[in-house]
């Protein structure tokens, strides 16, 4: 399956993100993956340890990515999500299991460089197993016309002493509207790591994005940090959940947006709820623009305002390493 | 001279009261120029008005950069003529990697690598360990400094200000920054040095105290300094560690009679 097509826009659509999916492709590399172009799978690979099955349905795919008992894979397991249409509906259902004992990274990239009326429906089901170390990593672009609506749904259940980390990744291009929802079920001595970066980037660009925590097993553990920017008459909403329902739970939610540009909204809601007396919850927010102090570093090296604002930009929104 | 102040005046932001009174001085090119003073005597608020920051204008005076008046510049243009300012406490902006942050400010892109390599090496960081490093919060404050110091290096500016580069640094370090401050100097860049602190002034070729806003004298370092502990009553400390055992050379006759011309006896 070396040689399979698949649509060059989607392939360098997301090298401002540093990543080179022909890295990814059937034949490439090590790590499973599968690719889907619109509604169809161009290509499939799996390796020993990972399950991968994926069934074509009138407008997308059910996936399935299984990460067998004890597996340890380096390579990350490589979902690509691409249409290379202006319009169209594409829904995934992809349900992804690490058994007990498992170490392994996710990633998944969703491509529309040519949205333009392009709906992407996420609906997605992820259950980690104890004792494993999970990253679930998704990175998004949707061209630059304003014109995809995505919706993507994730529910997550992260068994005993396992660690999960879930980056989502939205800063280049145009989002559209976007409507996301992450629940992520804690269960005892877990940690949760959840970091989400959005970029509303003009006035046609609505991104809103719930992130819940909910700790539910004694001393599990989560940070949300959600970070983004409204540029131009962009609209984003940051709303960062964790409820500490257990004893000794501990969380943080950390939100900061940068508001630039006239007509443009930020808003975030981080909102805590704890019902054991021995839990821990807690939260930041701030809204604004960027310290005068760090704009006046830049501009003694020499930048212009506007110059030393788009670098703060980049690196806010600059993804984890 | 390359930097002239001359009856420089900058009010508080109620415009009640001033933090720094008729300032003048001059700073030689190729120089390393000390302002001395303690806490609170207006030396950050001269570096800022020097750099130009939006909420340090002078109400009266002028500042000349050879020979232009930059009084009215702004921060950006004054850094285009070759002016830089190394931070006290440089912010944290998560998410930079070192090598970009060192670049913004460099103007021969062709050797854009070379140039981050060689302002890594000036401030004694090694390059294959920062090369490859992000700004964030596993950076120490002495790194995050020479980081600091490197991007103000880089630039290749004519007068690079030096606010505190001391502060919060334990001694075996700062022995280490006067190394650099000296490498810096050697690069033909000229250095006004924000410190409150004896010894790392004792690499600066002149100096200035401000006392309470005032300028009270311009000299060569040894001489401000000893003005300084007049100031300040402390004749025994400055005998003890400034002037003796391969400190400077001046006698104890005339350290007398700066302490009686301050009223300290």
């Amino acid at each position: 399956m070396s040689n399979v097509e698949y649509p060059r826009e989607i392939l360098e659509s997301l090298e401002d993100y540093n990543i080179d999916i022909r890295d990814f492709l059937p034949g490439h590399g090590k790590g499973a993956k599968l690719l889907l172009d619109f509604n169809k799978i161009r290509g499939m690979e799996d390796v020993d340890g990972v399950i991968l099955k994926g069934r074509e349905i009138e407008n997308g795919i059910i996936a399935d990515v299984i990460i067998k008992e004890g597996t340890k894979i380096e390579e990350p397991v490589h979902l690509c999500f691409g249409v290379n249409k202006e319009t169209g509906i594409q829904e995934i259902f992809p349900r992804i299991i690490a058994e007990d004992n498992t170490d392994a990274t996710v990633q998944a990239h969703c491509s529309f460089p040519k949205a333009n009326g392009l709906i992407h429906k996420m609906f997605g089901h992820f259950y980690i197993g104890k004792n494993c170390n999970f990253t679930y990593s998704e990175t998004h672009y949707h061209g630059e016309n304003s014109g995809a609506l995505v919706a993507p749904v994730g529910y997550v259940y992260v068994g005993e002493n396992s660690v999960f980390e879930n980056t989502f990744y939205l800063t280049r291009g145009t989002p559209g509207k976007v409507k996301i929802m992450i629940d992520i079920y804690a269960m005892k001595n877990s940690v949760i790591k959840s970091n989400i970066k959005a970029f509303g980037k003009c006035k046609n660009d609505s991104v809103r994005i719930r992130d819940s925590v909910f700790l539910e097993g004694e001393n599990a553990r989560s940070v949300i940090k959600m970070k983004a920017v409204a540029k131009d008459g962009g609209e984003v909403l940051m709303f960062g959940i964790t409820e500490g329902n257990a004893p000794r739970c501990n969380g943080h939610v950390e939100c900061s947006e940068i508001v630039l540009g006239k007509g443009s909204i930020c808003r975030a809601r981080p909102f805590i709820r704890a019902i054991d007396p021995t839990s821990s919850v807690s939260h930041e927010a701030s809204l604004g623009r960027f310290p005068q102090k760090w704009l006046d570093e830049l501009q003694a090296k020499g930048l212009t305002e506007e110059e030393a604002t788009q670098i703060l930009i980049e690196a806010m929104l600059q993804e984890e390493r | 001279m390359l930097l002239e102040v001359k009856n420089l005046t900058i009010p508080t932001l109620d415009q009640k009261c001033v933090i720094l009174n008729k300032v003048s001085f001059e700073v030689k090119e190729g120089s390393i120029h000390a302002i001395i003073g303690p806490n609170g005597s207006g030396k950050s608020t001269l570096a800022y008005t020097i750099m130009g920051l939006d909420n340090y204008k002078p109400s009266e005076g002028k500042i000349y950069f050879d020979g232009i008046d930059i009084t009215p510049m702004k921060i950006t243009e004054r850094a285009n003529l070759g002016i830089t300012l190394a931070w006290q406490e440089p912010a944290r902006i998560d998410g930079l990697s070192i090598p970009r942050y060192i670049s913004l400010g460099i103007k021969d892109k062709a050797n854009m690598k070379e140039e981050i390599i060689g302002a890594l090496k000036i401030v004694n960081l090694e390059p294959e360990r920062f090369m490859n490093r992000i700004i964030d919060e596993f950076l120490s404050g002495g790194e995050r400094k020479r980081v600091e110091l490197a991007a103000a290096v880089a630039m290749k500016p004519r007068l690079i200000i030096l606010d505190e580069p001391d502060s919060g640094l334990d001694m075996i370090v700062i022995e280490d920054f006067m190394n650099i401050f000296n490498k810096i100097k050697e690069l033909d860049m000229t250095i006004l040095l924000i410190t409150h602190r004896e010894d790392i002034g004792m690499v600066a070729d002149y100096g200035t105290l401000l006392w309470r806003g005032d300028a009270l004298i311009t000299d060569e370092f040894p001489k401000v300094m000893l003005r300084y502990c007049a100031k300040a009553g402390l004749k025994e400390f400055c005998k003890r560690t400034l002037f003796k055992n391969g400190g400077f050379c001046v006698d104890e006759d005339y350290i007398d009679r700066i302490f009686r011309e301050e009223g300290q006896s």
